[in-house]
């Protein structure tokens, strides 16, 4: 890998490597009485790594020119395996509290062990560290091919995603320590959320100057989306984690806004996180790997720019609908519910627009189980988006809120969307990036698909089951006009649901270990010799002729 | 600025900020000459052929 | 150069591309928050509101720390069905000092906006050091590190300050003297337990939380944040102040 660097760029690796030890250093000296200097260290000491690895490889023989002949796909390959392991991890933690729901003396009495601290690291593993590093590899990739560009420097790309580690490890091992804000989605402190700041802003200009080499004169609609997931989570970030520290070497600090005005930038952050992160990004992963895998254009492009628009736009007024019937003034609510269900026009158009792709490609859809995460993806996604419109709406809400029905949803969304379309997108791009003819077993592929979706289904129907009875229940009266149930009576009712989220749970977890290995397998197989990676002949027949920069 | 001024303004803006919206958006996709730009778009990304542009 | 042309730029020129993005994208943000911060001029007043203790802000900040939240809800919604099971419904002043809020989003367990006073200090320890001595069913986890654990007064002055920042009316006095205070208010006995009735109001809860004076646990600051909530003023409890707000939704 530092092969591939030029001189210039393996001193720039150490410089900026060096400056990351030093603030590290600074961070545990200043922290030393404090869980800010156990961070610290933490990122010194990986930044010390790092720099052996670059000072092993420094003398190597600098690359040829030739190189430029080329996209450059090191990162991208680096950060599919980092986001499967981060899978791994993330869903792992994931059924474990899941269990703990149902066994809570498993905590060993230590409080790294216990839910609401491990609770966390499931949802940042997974939603961060699996979906994050899978968007900016993917993103990697989509963005040279689109151009016809290679990126215009291999410092930036490694310090993206090696920062963006950085920024994971340490939310990780801070909620382990207890280190959190408590701001759902955002937990990290403020050290942490500066840090992202920076590696975020690199990643943006990055793929700026990547898109002003570009030779395609117009951006594939797939950039929209991934620029919009770049930017709009660039700004809900800094917004969000305004905070006053208590001091610059103590962890700890105070949230700049309270109450109601917190609430509602904190949700305001949520549900666009959900809208950034969890659903632009991956569209734009959607729109560049299933036509590609389908080997059709996309149904309709007008539709995927319109549903760009409407989406960027819809989105942003609906974070209200997750503060029904609280002290959040009334016409924000109704705003909230008003945007939430319109919201259901642009979703639709794109699960459709995706659905319409695989017309007349069904039996590949059958063949390939690859293609078939995408498909199932689109489907749930389409699920998803219409079970958020018909949860906005305030009535149905007084039900659904703070119940299992919630979980339920996001899972929908999370294993069903995020996690299928991921899973597609990577085990398309792994032979065409390590130049195989195929994944080492598509044997495994198709058991990973199975697994998943059982998993997916059994969680889904587990959490909706769950999640009415309770709502239901909390709301039930008695005869004499009192309320009928206690509390724990609806905590009993809901063991049995839990069990089965749980094996659901696991279902989903071992497909994601399978793919793991199956992709390891695929990396350490010999390429096959006859594989010729570049035909140069345009399969496309019928393109139009159009010149770069036209 | 009153709280029932921006109340009002937020209430009824949205509306006209999306119609607005709606239809720039839907003028530049069904703009005729942009077509063939989006035709070529949508194919060319199927081409097979992966390296940069010289 | 039409308009249209001009669309065409537009997204060939990625700048006000991401211009375009950027406008779509924060208008509807802004539009809505944007008047919560005059909504002052409209929420119910609580002249009546104390602001956190030293020892009640530490345990606020280990009910942080361990993911209560994650569990339990702060925010009692306006439904007839919560307000019976738990009691009247939340205003918006409740929380004006809470940076952040914790009013959650998932009740695994009850919520607990107006738990305090609710039980005895002995049955939250009790179940805090396990919930199933308490309660067989519960699946809440066991915290019995908080009984161990010495409660680290150190820094609560810059807590304070730092809450000051954000515009929690802590005085020069109150900061001066958190470290006291915080070990006052667990030490009924004690010479510091005085000065926290005098800075923090005569109603505030001096007790030895968690059966024991001296050195606070961090149990001390928990049950004391608990048997805090909801207790903060009593606006909530006054019938015409609530229809008023009644009315001002
Ligand atoms: C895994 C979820 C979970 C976590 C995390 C959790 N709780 Fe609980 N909590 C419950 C459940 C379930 C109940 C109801 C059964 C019971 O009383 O134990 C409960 C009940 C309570 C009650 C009694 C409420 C009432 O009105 O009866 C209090 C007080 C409480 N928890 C405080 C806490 C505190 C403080 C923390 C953090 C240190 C915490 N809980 C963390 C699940 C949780
Ligand atoms: C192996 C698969 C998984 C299991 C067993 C699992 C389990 C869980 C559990 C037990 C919770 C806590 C629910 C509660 O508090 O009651 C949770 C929450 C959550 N999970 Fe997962 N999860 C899995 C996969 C994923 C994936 C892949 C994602 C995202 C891409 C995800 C995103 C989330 C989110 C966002 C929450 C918070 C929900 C909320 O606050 O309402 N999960 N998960
Ligand atoms: C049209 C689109 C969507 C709408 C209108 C919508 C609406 C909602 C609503 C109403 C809630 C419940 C809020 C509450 O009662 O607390 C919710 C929660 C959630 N949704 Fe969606 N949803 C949509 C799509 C999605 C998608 C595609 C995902 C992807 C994974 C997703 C992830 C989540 C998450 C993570 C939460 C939980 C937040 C929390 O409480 O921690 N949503 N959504």
């Amino acid at each position: 890998m530092i092969a591939q660097l030029t001189r210039n760029e393996r001193q720039t690796a150490l410089l900026i490597l060096l400056a990351v030890a030093i603030g590290g250093l600074a961070m545990a000296v200043g922290g030393r009485d404090n869980l800010l200097g156990i961070h610290g260290a933490i990122a010194m000491a990986l930044a010390i790594v790092m720099m052996f690895v670059v000072i092993g490889g420094y003398y190597a023989p600098e690359p040829t020119e030739d190189r430029t002949a080329s996209y450059y796909d090191d990162p991208t390959k680096v950060g599919i395996i980092i986001a499967m392991v981060w899978a791994v991890i993330g869903m792992a933690v994931g059924d474990w509290v899941a269990w703990l729901l149902v066994f809570p003396d498993m905590t060993f009495d230590a409080g790294w062990a216990s839910f609401g601290r491990l609770r966390p690291i499931h949802t940042s593993g997974v939603i961060f560290g699996f979906g994050g590093n899978a968007l900016i590899a993917t993103s990697f990739y989509v963005m040279q091919r689109t151009s016809r560009a290679r990126m215009p420097d291999q410092v930036t790309p490694w310090f993206v995603l090696l920062g963006y580690n950085l920024f994971c490890i340490i939310a990780a091992t801070g909620y382990l320590m207890g280190v959190t804000q408590s701001r759902e989605y955002a937990e990290p402190e403020w050290y942490a959320d500066i840090w992202l700041v920076i590696v975020w802003v690199t990643y943006f200009v990055l793929y700026l100057r990547t898109l002003a080499r570009r030779k395609e004169p117009h951006i594939y609609v797939a950039n929209w989306y991934y620029l919009a997931f770049i930017l709009v989570v660039a700004m809900l970030h800094i917004v969000n984690n305004l905070a006053v520290p208590i001091s610059l070497t103590q962890a700890k600090s105070y949230s700049l806004f309270s109450g109601v005005q917190d609430a509602m930038t904190q949700w305001w952050y949520g549900h666009n996180a959900v809208a950034f992160f969890l659903t632009a990004g991956f569209l734009g992963m959607m729109y560049y790997y299933m036509p590609k895998r389908a080997g059709r254009p996309i149904y309709s492009y007008r539709l995927s720019i319109i549903s760009f628009w409407g989406i960027t736009f819809f989105y942003m007024w609906a974070g209200s609908h997750h503060l029904h019937y609280t002290a959040l003034p009334h016409w924000v609510q109704t705003l909230g519910m008003t945007f939430s269900v319109m919201l259901l026009v642009p979703s639709w158009a794109s699960a459709g627009n995706a659905l319409m792709t695989l017309n007349g490609a069904w039996h590949k859809v059958r063949d390939d189980a690859t293609l078939r995460f995408m498909m199932v993806a689109a489907v749930f996604y389409g699920l998803t988006t219409f079970e958020g419109s018909f949860m906005a709406i305030r009535p149905v809400n007084a039900l659904s809120h703070y119940t299992d029905w919630t979980v339920g949803h996001v899972h929908a969304g999370a294993l069903g969307w995020v996690a299928m379309i991921t899973f597609g997108a990577i085990y398309a791009s792994v032979p065409w990036l390590w130049k195989r003819e195929s994944m080492w077993s598509p044997r495994l592929v198709e058991v990973h698909f199975w697994l998943a979706l059982a998993g997916t289904i059994i969680y889904v129907f587990a959490m909706w089951n769950s999640g009415i009875i309770q709502g239901l229940m909390w709301r039930t009266y008695g005869e004499g006009g009192t309320l009928a149930y206690s509390f724990v009576d609806s905590l009993i009712a809901m063991r049995p649901y839990y069990i089965a989220r749980a094996v659901g749970g696991l279902f989903f977890l071992l497909g994601a270990a399978i793919g793991l290995y199956n992709i390891w397998m695929t990396i350490r197989s010999a390429p096959e010799a006859a594989y010729d990676m570049t035909p140069d002949e345009p399969v496309v027949a019928g393109m139009p002729a159009m010149q770069p920069g036209e | 600025m009153t709280h029932d001024f921006l109340v009002g303004f937020s209430k009824s803006f949205g509306l006209f900020y999306l119609i607005a919206l709606s239809i720039g958006v839907l003028i530049y996709t069904y703009w005729p000459s942009n077509k063939k730009r989006f035709d070529y778009a949508a194919k060319s990304v199927l081409s097979e052929d992966d390296k940069p542009w010289a | 150069m039409s308009f249209f042309g001009f669309h065409y730029r537009l997204e060939r020129k990625t700048i006000p591309f991401v211009l375009a993005i950027v406008g779509v994208a924060s208008i509807g943000g802004i539009v809505e928050i944007a008047p919560l911060f005059t909504i002052h001029q409209t929420v119910e007043a609580a002249p009546d509101m104390r602001v956190y203790t030293p020892l009640e802000l530490a345990g606020r900040n280990i009910y942080i720390r361990e993911g209560c939240y994650a569990c339990h809800s702060q925010m009692i919604r306006t439904l007839r069905d919560e307000v019976e099971r738990y009691g009247p419904y939340s205003l918006a002043v409740e929380s004006k000092y809470d940076h952040p809020h914790l009013w959650g989003s998932k009740r695994t367990g009850p919520d607990l906006a107006r738990v305090g006073g609710k039980y005895s200090d002995e049955w939250h320890v009790a179940h805090l050091y396990n919930p199933r001595d308490v309660m067989p069913e519960s699946v809440m986890p066991a915290y019995r590190w908080l009984k161990r654990n010495t409660l680290d007064t150190s820094t609560l002055s810059l807590d304070l300050k730092a809450m000051r920042a954000v515009g929690v009316p802590y005085s020069d006095d109150m900061i001066a003297n958190a470290t006291a205070d915080a070990y006052g208010q667990a030490s009924p006995d004690s010479a510091q337990a005085d000065g926290v009735k005098s800075r923090y109001g005569e109603a505030t809860n001096v007790r030895a939380f968690d059966g024991v004076q001296g050195e606070p646990t961090e149990m001390d600051a928990l049950v004391a944040y608990l048997q805090i909530l909801g207790k903060l003023t009593d606006v909530a409890h006054t019938p015409v102040k609530q229809a008023s707000t009644e009315a001002g939704k």
